[in-house]
């Protein structure tokens, strides 16, 4: 059914419908793009852009919650490849400073475990545990099939399980 | 003794939820920009159109032959008008001529055995 406020070139979106989860989305672009505000912005007006024109066409085969990350989970992929092995670099350090840095006890350190973890570990577990996606739509979000996303998924957990272990005996 | 599956997630999700950040711009302006981004482009790719348009149209002109230009095929008309005419094909003739009467005869009067047969 097409909403009043319904996009000219996307009938199955609807403005009121995208504000809805508008808060959710842009937590996900900060998330893919390291937490900076401006770039997080930026690539969720490049995705409502893609709405607009009807570059991205939603055809009420997901929900438009996965759909949308899966925009902004494209556009930032696009954004970066170019600049990917320089950030991969920057990346990798990163995880060896956050890996030695985590002191059990502390909340911050359960988010810095996750954060350590690779990328599309990382990626499944933010879906699933904290975006409230399905295995299936976080694995839809992130471009693989089910069965990879239940891979990362299986292995994500494993590695936190052994990274979190001494912390939950604690708490 | 293992962490659950429940008791990852709730770990998980409860530092997420400290972590989070709840600041962020309003879907308005977002909504805004976006419309005024999305109107420039297309502003731009219309632009763009015109301008490959003008340039298509300049290309052509440039490339349609005056009608004073000699046209490479054969007009009947001219063929009616006179007693002299060159195939246009011959000009795709072969350079490599032969003398019928003296090269002919040596293969006609040949005698020796090629592969079992005679020439």
């Amino acid at each position: 059914m097409r909403d009043s406020d319904a996009l000219e070139n996307n009938p199955h979106v609807s403005r009121s419908a995208l504000e809805a989860i508008h808060s959710q989305v842009y937590g996900w672009a900060l998330s893919r793009c390291d937490f900076d505000h401006a770039t997080a912005e930026d690539l969720m007006q490049q995705a409502y852009v893609e709405l607009l024109s009807g570059s991205a066409r939603f055809d009420n085969k997901s929900t438009l919650k996965t759909f949308l990350f899966s925009v902004v989970q494209n556009l930032a992929r696009s954004r970066f490849r170019r600049i990917s092995s320089r950030l991969r670099l920057v990346k990798q350090y990163q995880q060896e400073s956050v890996t030695d840095a985590i002191e059990p006890g502390v909340d911050d350190a359960v988010w810095r475990a996750v954060r350590a973890l690779p990328a599309r570990q990382r990626d499944i577990i933010e879906l699933v545990f904290c975006r409230e996606l399905t295995i299936e739509q976080a694995a839809s979000v992130m471009g693989v099939s089910t069965g990879t996303g239940r891979v990362h998924y299986d292995r994500a957990k494993k590695a936190l399980r052994s990274r979190l272990q001494d912390w939950a005996e604690e708490e | 003794m293992q962490i659950s599956d429940d008791t990852l997630r709730e770990i998980v999700s409860r530092a997420w939820q400290r972590g989070a950040d709840d600041d962020h711009p309003s879907f308005d302006s977002v909504w805004q920009a976006a419309r005024d981004r999305c109107s420039t482009e297309r502003r731009r790719y219309r632009g763009f159109a015109s301008v490959a348009a003008i340039a298509a149209a300049i290309v052509i002109g440039l490339n349609v032959p005056s009608p004073s230009d000699k046209s490479p095929y054969i007009e009947v008309a001219e063929l009616l008008d006179t007693t002299y005419w060159s195939a246009p094909s011959d000009v795709l003739l072969p350079d490599r001529e032969f003398d019928i009467y003296q090269d002919m005869p040596v293969l006609f009067e040949s005698t020796e055995p090629a592969g079992g047969t005679l020439l």
